[in-house]
């Protein structure tokens, strides 16, 4: 189990982790979701100790990652499929993974053969596709057999049929009792591959819960087409309703029930033609999530 | 705070990263190039030149560190692979794997300046007694020699070795600070030849204090059977060196143990 414990970390001026506090627990995948810049990363990099915190702390089954005897044996991680040194081969790069953590020299080809990348295993790290290079760092987390997996990003930069194979893979990992918590930015994908998501923005703690419970809780909107519009318009107003878009194919109403905007039109004596409730999506969610809390935002009308 | 299993586990593994990247296998052969090539080209010359040499230099001549003069380049060489053992692990960005592998800072350290240390020790005693040798054979029959049976002689050859391994620390230590290959390979440059062309520009009666504490004169002193005028005796050079270097060092650690280890540019 990882805890995180009222964790900040502060670089310079800017608040990178403001004040998080949750736990990530065995059997499941747990999704970490935030924007670009929301603090993912630098809460990964103190759980395994590089970033120091600058208060409040994170502990793997109650202990710093600091003091694990041979951390690769409890804590599997993927930071950055790139930080390998690109003049050592990637036998080589585990070999020496596998010797600082007293792991057998044997377990390094059966990881190299379980990720699939055996053929080229004595070639050089730099020459490596990013594809590769995530499944060597996948290899390398995998190492220790450890209890408790860290990705970061881990879909980036692998095909289709990778991004496949690891969905697969973290649901193996969960089944078999381990601790997996993977980043990403990309709502759709913690949607399909995790089963408890911790949503970030800003570094600060949005929410966390099942997929399921975060889709009840969006607001979503109503699409009402009716006899008039401009009328029905003024009336959904007065009972706290949003317009959010008119145009001759009707209106779409949002902070009300379509079971409410029907009996507003019925009250008004407006004849309703079509009545659609609509859910928002898993993205929409997330958007009305983070709305406040991104941090390099494009603008799409205006002059550039 | 440091468990010894664990502390032969990461030397191992250190040992291995060390012998798996061309860049300190490269650096090895470059010293032994150096080293030794321009022992043979400068004690050749030596020989080639005795008749013309002044009386005066023929009597204060030695034999011994002339034929270790190619240290004055293979300390780069030794300098440029202690700096890259520590450099490429940020450059690279694998200083962070390394580090979820071996999270303890300390013993992360000194597991890398066992390898470091005991690696350039034995390469430093191999080239230096080769290049000693060699060059001994070149003078002999025409230009004065030493043998390694006379006790200064041995000290002297053995303390080049020995100068070169503290070298290399000493360009691992810049390299922990700076983090940087670039910058720490020029400030070990200079250390060694920039800075004792300051020294030049002093006054004289700066200059013999300043210079006797310059590395490369602390070294000259170290491969000298008997000491340089205005310089330090072999074991008291030897003792200054390491010295200096271990400052240097120490700094390194105390801000290595500080620092984040997450995002280097």
């Amino acid at each position: 189990m990882i805890k995180i414990d009222h964790l900040t970390k502060r670089y310079g001026g800017t608040l990178a982790v403001n004040d998080l506090d949750f736990e990530v627990k065995p059997g499941v995948v747990t999704g970490f979701l935030g924007p670009n810049g929301s603090g993912k990363s630098t809460t990964m990099r103190i759980i395994l100790g590089l970033d120091r915190p600058s208060s409040g702390q994170a502990t793997i089954n109650g202990q710093r990652f600091a003091n694990l005897k041979d951390p690769m044996r409890e804590v599997g991680a993927l930071l950055d499929a790139k930080a390998v040194h690109p003049g050592r081969t990637a036998r080589n790069h585990l070999r020496a993974l596998a010797a600082s953590n007293q792991i057998k020299r044997s377990r390094v080809d059966e990881v190299l053969d379980f990720v699939g990348i055996s053929s080229v295993a004595d070639k050089k790290v730099g020459n490596y596709s990013l594809g590769m290079s995530q499944r060597l760092g996948i290899a390398g987390a995998l190492l220790g057999d450890p209890g408790i997996l860290l990705f970061d990003e881990p879909v980036n930069g692998l095909d289709p049929e990778g991004i496949k194979w690891i969905r697969e893979f973290f649901r193996t990992l969960a089944s078999q009792g381990r601790t997996v918590f993977v980043s990403s930015h990309l709502m759709s994908e913690m949607a399909v591959s995790a089963d408890e998501i911790i949503v970030i923005g800003r570094g600060k703690f949005i929410t966390s819960g099942s997929i399921d419970d975060l889709t009840k809780t969006a607001k979503g909107t109503v699409l009402v087409r009716a006899s008039d519009h401009d009328k029905l318009a003024s009336a959904v107003a007065l009972h706290h309703g949003v317009v959010h878009e008119a145009n001759d194919n009707g209106l779409i109403i949002g902070d009300l029930t379509s079971d409410e905007v029907g009996q507003i039109a019925f009250d008004v004596g407006i004849a309703v033609f079509e009545l659609v409730p609509q859910r928002a999506s898993l993205e929409e969610v997330f958007m009305d999530l983070t709305a406040d809390s991104v941090e390099y935002e494009s603008h799409s009308s205006g002059t550039v | 705070m440091v468990n010894e299993s664990t502390l032969l586990a990461s030397t191992k593994a250190e040992w291995i990263k060390f012998r798996t990247v061309r860049s300190s296998m490269m650096g090895v052969i470059l010293t032994f190039v150096l080293i030794i090539g321009l022992g043979v080209l400068v004690s050749s010359l030596e020989r080639s030149h005795w008749s013309q040499v002044s009386n005066l230099r023929q009597a204060t001549f030695d034999p011994v560190s002339s034929s270790l003069v190619g240290i004055l380049f293979g300390q780069l060489a030794v300098g440029v692979i202690g700096t890259l053992f520590i450099t490429s692990e940020y450059s690279s960005g694998s200083i962070r794997t390394t580090l979820t592998a071996v999270p303890n800072r300390l013993r992360l350290i000194a597991s890398k300046l066992f390898v470091l240390f005991a690696t350039l020790l034995v390469v430093g005693e191999v080239v230096c007694v080769a290049a000693f040798l060699i060059g001994q054979r070149i003078y002999f029959g025409v230009v004065p020699t030493a043998s390694l049976d006379n006790g200064a002689v041995l000290r002297s050859v053995l303390l080049a070795g020995v100068y070169l391994a503290l070298l290399g620390i000493l360009g691992f230590s810049l390299g922990l600070i700076f983090r940087q290959s670039g910058a720490c390979i020029s400030l070990f440059v200079t250390l060694l030849l920039v800075v004792p062309i300051i020294g030049f520009f002093f006054p004289q009666s700066w200059q013999n204090d300043f210079q006797r504490f310059e590395p490369s004169t602390l070294g000259q002193s170290m491969f000298s059977p008997s000491a340089p005028s205005n310089s330090f005796g072999a074991w008291s050079a030897t003792i200054i060196l390491t010295a200096f270097v271990g400052v240097v060092l120490l700094i390194a650690l105390a801000l290595f143990e500080r620092r984040d280890a997450g995002a280097v540019t």
